[in-house]
């Protein structure tokens, strides 16, 4: 029955046809490209004394921050959206099962955040690279088995992982409960206080403390040492991530296939 | 060719409808057939199900007992063979608001095989919308959305069109054009359409047959119009006269009513009784029959009772 990829490029045009979409995407594309400026014009003006990677480690760090909240406020709206603007009645009397329905809205929202990683990396770099200096060595920072340019991009992508998360958290609350602001005060919560959360249940004084996903988001430890949170190992950590994501995406299904929708 | 000597298929039936939530019980055990070809009405008071049994035909609610065919496919176990049948408007037609009137129909179009842009444009001009099509649909009027909604629920050319209170928000100049094309639909491309009401007069103008619900329960199904668009009139004919006592008691029967007389009567013994008025010295300024409307037999079976 018709082309799946149709679905996509609906849900597609759902985000990208509104103008908040592109305020965000501007937001965080001139985010990306002013810290570099500001880390150069603060750290001595026109002696360059701040790396490339150094630079572009420090803008990545900040602005994966806004990157993440986008996300998640896209994805809290995919399924919600529908159900507050009330077009959810005429887009499940298609002939598309409601998973197919769902997936596409998943997707959709996963090719947004691939999307601004990109734009924030292009913009980020770009910008480092004019305002620092490659000639610069590290300032300190501890001895690795990478080079400093592989280092940044794989917190990138431990960067990504937590993004990746936050985004299924919030997905699934906007499925579950129709409600995007829901889905975006309870995923970003859970971003912003897991730190807090652990620093209290820490995993090296409660065992149960080591299977919630609050301890294993952030990978990037692993990239400097073979141990995290709680003695766990990598293996360990991302095992607890795919059993949660699993379990997120499940949730998500079962409850947008079986609810009645009486919006 | 169709076998003249086949029982005719409904598009869509209802089997033993039954939707409980917790443990009140919204529809209670409806069972309908709804014949190819017609403009079949749903009519009755607020909140007697209508919106509730739509919900179910489309699936976007559950069953809790009992099965809905559409084109003889489940809409509980084949439901996207079973939708592809139908295309419908549930309640208002809520659009994309930061999309155009066109993006949104291509967001339909894409959801179903062979909708061209054709066809788009053809039902745009169908439904009257070509000035403001490609306008952002936050600026329409309610009109122009329920425009719009008949529109979507168009493209596919689905054999069951389902419209829930289409003349909601439309003026009189639009309930007549909704009414003239869904006419036209009927006629020219076989569509059979479900469409439900409160709105009794309307009903009346639109539809060939009715069903009448009540509290989740199905209280009768009525053929409104007979062979040839005539009302089918229920015999009561009135005399509008200048003496009515003196006119009853020549006739020998009927009852004094409206500064006139009404009887019972067929075709002959009307022009029998005028002669016999005239004769007897009494003006007849006119004589009509008088039909029942829609509006006093649905007063009489609902028993013009409240939300129950």
């Amino acid at each position: 029955m018709g082309e799946f990829a149709a679905l996509i490029h609906n849900e597609n045009i759902k985000i990208y046809r509104r103008l908040r979409t592109w305020i965000m995407l501007f937001i965080l594309a001139v985010m990306s490209a002013l810290f570099p400026a500001l880390i150069h014009f603060t750290s001595g003006g026109n002696e360059v004394t701040i790396g490339l990677w150094d630079s572009f480690q420090t803008t990545v760090a900040i602005a994966f921050f806004l990157n993440t909240i986008f996300t998640a406020l896209v994805a809290a709206d995919s399924v919600a959206g529908e159900f507050t603007w009330g077009t959810i009645k005429l887009l499940l009397i298609r002939p598309w099962s409601r998973s197919k329905i769902l997936l596409s809205k998943y997707i959709s929202m996963v090719l947004f955040s691939l999307f601004s990683t990109l734009l924030l990396i292009v913009f980020g770099y770009g910008s480092a690279l004019i305002f620092s200096s490659s000639a610069v060595d590290s300032i300190g920072g501890p001895t690795m088995a990478w080079s400093q340019g592989e280092y940044v991009f794989l917190t990138i992508m431990c960067a990504y992982i937590e993004l990746f998360l936050t985004a299924a958290i919030a997905f699934m609350i906007s499925s579950v409960f129709r409600s995007s602001g829901l889905a975006i005060v309870l995923s970003l919560s859970i971003m912003f206080t897991k730190d807090i959360f652990i620093a209290i249940f820490s995993p090296e004084r409660y065992e149960w403390a080591n299977y919630l996903i609050f301890a294993h988001m952030n990978l990037s430890g692993y990239l400097l040492s073979d141990t995290g949170p709680g003695g766990a190992t990598l293996g360990f950590a991302i095992a607890v991530l795919a059993v949660y994501y699993v379990i997120f995406m499940l949730v998500s299904w079962v409850v947008f296939r079986k609810r009645d929708v009486a919006a | 060719m169709p076998n003249t000597a086949e029982v005719v298929k409904p598009v869509a039936s209802l089997m033993g409808v039954t939707k409980k939530i917790g443990s009140k019980t919204l529809i209670s055990d409806l069972t309908l057939d709804i014949p190819p070809g017609q403009i079949f009405g749903f009519l009755g008071p607020n909140g007697a199900g209508k919106t509730t049994t739509i919900r179910m035909m489309v699936g976007l609610i559950s069953i809790s007992r009992g099965d809905i065919l559409i084109c003889g496919r489940s809409i509980k176990d084949h439901f996207e063979e079973a939708i592809a049948n139908v295309g419908a408007i549930v309640e208002n037609p809520e659009m994309y608001k930061f999309l155009t009137g066109y993006q949104n129909l291509r967001q339909y179009a894409r959801m179903v095989p062979g909708v061209t842009k054709e066809r788009i444009n053809e039902v745009v001009e169908l439904v009257g919308l070509s000035q403001r099509i490609n306008d952002k649909v936050k600026t329409y009027s309610l009109g122009m959305r329920q425009r719009l909604g008949v529109a979507q629920a168009l493209l596919h050319r689905p054999k069951l069109l389902i419209l829930d209170e289409p003349t909601n928000g439309l003026d009189p100049q639009g309930i007549r054009e909704l009414r003239d094309y869904l006419r036209l639909l009927c006629q020219k491309e076989g569509t059979t359409v479900f469409v439900s009401s409160h709105l009794l007069a309307e009903m009346e103008l639109m539809c060939d047959s009715v069903a009448i619900i009540q509290n989740g329960r199905l209280i009768e199904v009525k053929q409104l119009k007979a062979v040839g668009n005539v009302l089918v009139p229920v015999g009561e004919t009135l005399f509008e006269v200048d003496q009515p006592e003196a006119a009853l008691e020549l006739m020998g029967r009927g009852v004094v009513k409206d500064g006139g007389i009404a009887v019972e009567a067929v075709r002959e013994e009307i022009a029998e009784l005028n002669a016999k008025l005239v004769a007897g010295g009494i003006k007849v300024y006119s004589i009509k029959p008088l039909f029942r409307s829609l509006e006093d037999q649905f007063l009489e079976i609902t028993g013009g009772e409240g939300i129950g």
